[in-house]
């Protein structure tokens, strides 16, 4: 990989011709804001192994400069930042006004934002009930404290009252023909689960927004790409053409519409579903697989559409993304300007490549969720991060020429492959000459006793070289109608034709349709409060019914599965799935009461299929 | 929902299968309760026998729907796919339940025409018959 620098004002201008709008939801408090304040305002902390966190810079000491010196660092030590106060955690005459600070965002959050129907209710039992286990865990887990966001957002307001400001940082690279602007949009804080019921909350959030730009020999820029990080989306996922429909665009800016809280960013207006998904123990996803393939391929049964991955995972933890677009907007056209962007030149500041910690609070959560993360250039495990170092390539984009080299690639790929086809056919040549001269050896041995050995020896070679020749023959064939197809690829290319936006993406962001939001209310109030209820009536039966215990679980089972089935229009595929199982259990019983009866049958069967078909080939 | 000309064959057969099951519960009824001999049995303490026939009465209920099931097919409505996978379902269910109590020598037919009927309807040329429509969002 190969990036170049470019000059100062000319980065700046083209980060300011294509810099992003973007547009919030109602409720959210935190906004794009330059890091060097937010800095200010921190402490710097370390973690070391089997030790308590220490400062190191208290807060209002800290700087964009002194942030790049870590002391104390050694192996296995955390260094991280803290931007909201222990102090105003506890209840002194400042945690009490804090508190009811905090209690007054509530209300103010309540009234701005109202959650969409239906997180629950668009789920399986499975995942309600890990979703309960997954919130309990968040007590035993190292999470950021309740009043955190309040004291956030008590430390963002206090930064915007002394200068009110919207920024990002952006820098410039050159990369594999590509320039590639980056877009890095920096939070305070992100209150996904304490404000909006998401998945975590932590301090600092780093976001991205990348825009390709192609270049002609002319030196004009047009964007031909964009990619927005998004939670688990990676890759081709990632990014969209420039011309796609779903790419809004305010002139030449691109529109991202941000997740309240987590800040994920979208290209339409919507609310997402987003699902952590637990993968199955690879033995028994094996075992899932091979079960699926038999009842499909061999017994001819219906498995369902979109259902191709579903031996890797089955249970999955819903969150809902609210990216509804109604809030502030920031960006040309929006509600507020952009301020003039920090500018990442290369080689990066101290503050970027020298910091290696986290850009908030260490909450120690081992799944992660919690803990701030690292700053643009790095993971929180300290290694350096792809969007930095393969801007590109982490939007899948590295397969994928420039416009201008397009062409170019085409032909250079084309006559790659025509010599080899050229080379192929030297070879197919040569070894079937071989392959003749071999055959008319063996033919000229053939039933001539004393040379039994050789001839074997013989027969063994021509075969391997007979195969040798057809594998030559398959892999030229195939070469030939790969040159045909980029001749004709680079003739739709030369009449202007483009592939299709949209090829490229195999799992897009989609927000809840219309039909998957308009869940009733009812249905809500059952997904709310199914698990509790089945768990009660569970124990219920195991205290009161325990002579009727295993009938009485399978009819409250199945009451539940029904109702739950009927909610979320899974009745046919409850319905499929019990009788499957019934099925099941028949079929064992059947086997086991008529074994040999069912033996003999079978045989009986192959018999009188055996007549029947000699019999028609006699009456021919 | 009219099914495409294709899926005719399909559809017409499940219904004279689900009618061939609906006959042969009824002669599987009749035979069973002819074996027994009805005057003066004595209600308090019945003979196990007895019992084993006169719960075959349980499956009427299914009986009902896969008459009704047929009848949809028969006039040719998909939605009877789920009146006839029900219809399945429950006496599969019945048999299976009769079996863990009495083992009655005429649940075994019943189990395998319905694991058969089951397969049947699972099948894939079927399911697809019974697809919902495109763009709709729910299967039921």
């Amino acid at each position: 990989m190969k990036t170049e620098r470019m000059g100062v004002e000319s980065a700046t201008a083209l980060l300011r011709r294509f810099e992003p709008v973007i547009r919030s939801t109602t409720g959210d408090k935190f906004y794009p804001m330059d890091a060097e304040p937010y800095v200010q305002s921190c402490s710097l902390w370390v973690q070391r192994p089997g030790e308590e966190a220490r400062c190191i810079v208290p807060g209002g000491e800290l700087s964009l400069d002194r942030l790049a010196q870590q002391p104390m660092d050694e192996a296995g030590a955390v260094h991280f930042l803290k931007f909201t106060d222990e102090a105003d955690l506890h209840p002194d005459a400042r945690g009490k006004s804090l508190f009811l600070r905090h209690a007054m965002n509530r209300k103010e959050s309540r009234r701005a934002f109202r959650a969409g129907r239906g997180r629950l209710a668009r789920v399986g039992y499975f995942s309600r009930f890990v979703d309960a286990l997954y919130s309990i865990a968040l007590l035993a887990r190292g999470r950021v404290p309740g009043e955190s966001a309040a004291a956030a957002s008590v430390a963002y307001e206090r930064i915007m009252a002394e200068h009110a400001h919207y920024r990002y940082h952006g820098r410039v690279v050159r990369q594999d023909g590509w320039i590639v602007l980056q877009y890095w949009l920096f939070y305070p804080f992100n209150d996904w689960r304490s404000g909006f019921f998401g998945a975590n909350d932590h301090e600092a959030d780093w976001e991205k927004i990348f825009v390709y730009l192609s270049e002609s020999e002319g030196g004009e820029v047009s964007p031909e790409w964009v990619a927005y990080a998004a939670h688990n989306y990676t890759g081709d996922d990632l990014r969209r053409r420039w011309d796609d429909p779903e790419v809004e665009k305010v002139g030449e800016h691109p529109v991202i519409y941000v997740g309240a809280g987590s800040h994920a960013s979208y290209y339409a207006p919507g609310e997402y579903l987003t699902e952590l998904p637990l993968p199955l123990p690879r033995p028994l996803a094996r075992v899932t697989h091979a079960v699926r393939s038999f009842w499909k391929t061999r017994l001819g049964q219906y498995v369902g559409e979109g259902e191709k991955d579903a031996g890797s995972g089955y249970f999955s933890i819903p969150f809902v993304d609210y990216a509804r677009g109604d809030g502030l907007s920031v960006g040309e056209g929006g509600d507020r300007a952009w301020d003039e962007p920090r500018l990442v030149t290369d080689p990066p500041p101290d503050w970027v490549s020298g910091y290696r910690g986290l850009w908030g609070l260490y909450a120690r959560d081992p799944f992660e969720g919690e803990d701030a993360p690292a700053g643009p250039m790095y993971n929180r495990d300290k290694s350096i991060n792809r969007a930095w170092y393969d801007p590109v390539g982490w939007a899948g984009l590295d397969k994928v020429p420039p416009p201008a080299e397009t062409l170019e690639a085409i032909l250079e790929q084309q006559a790659d492959i025509i010599s080899r086809c050229d080379a192929l056919r030297a070879e197919i040549d040569a070894k079937s000459r071989q392959l003749k001269k071999l055959g008319a050896e063996l033919a000229a041995m053939r039933d001539r006793s004393h040379l039994d050995a050789p001839y074997e020896a013989g027969t063994r070679r021509v075969a391997a070289l007979s195969g040798e020749v057809d594998r030559l023959r398959g892999r030229l064939a195939t070469d030939e109608a790969v040159s045909q197809s980029l001749e004709e690829y680079a003739d739709r290319l030369r009449a202007g034709e483009r592939d299709p936006a949209r090829a490229h993406i195999s799992r897009a962001h989609r927000p809840g349709s219309e039909d998957e939001l308009r869940v009733s209310r009812v249905a809500e109030a059952w997904a709310a409060i199914s698990v509790s209820l089945m768990l009660i009536s569970f124990v219920g039966i195991a205290m009161f019914e325990r002579e009727h215990l295993i009938s009485m679980l399978v009819f409250s089972i199945a009451f539940f599965a029904f109702v739950e089935a009927g909610f979320r229009g899974r009745l046919v595929n409850l319905v499929s799935s019990a009788n499957i199982g019934l099925a099941v259990v028949a079929t064992l019983i059947l086997i086991y009461e008529f074994f040999w009866q069912l033996v003999v049958a079978a045989v009986l069967i192959v018999c009188l299929y055996v007549l029947w078909d000699n019999l028609r080939e006699i009456r021919r | 929902m009219e099914p495409g000309r294709t899926s005719y064959r399909a559809v017409r057969a499940i219904g004279v299968l689900l009618i061939l099951e609906v006959i042969g519960l009824v002669l599987l009824g009749g035979y069973e309760f002819l074996q027994v001999r009805w005057v003066g049995i004595n209600l308090e303490s019945p003979q196990h026998e007895t019992v084993e026939v006169a719960v075959f009465a349980l499956f009427i209920p299914s009986a009902i729907l896969t008459l009704l099931a047929a009848l949809s097919f028969l006039f040719l409505q998909r939605r009877g796919w789920l009146l006839a996978a029900i219809a399945q379902g429950l006496s599969l269910a019945v048999s299976l339940w009769l079996y863990s109590l009495f083992q009655p020598g005429y649940v075994y037919p019943i189990m395998a025409y319905c694991v058969l009927m089951i397969l049947y309807l699972n099948s894939q040329d079927v399911r697809m018959v019974f697809r919902p429509r495109e763009g709709a969002s729910h299967e039921n």
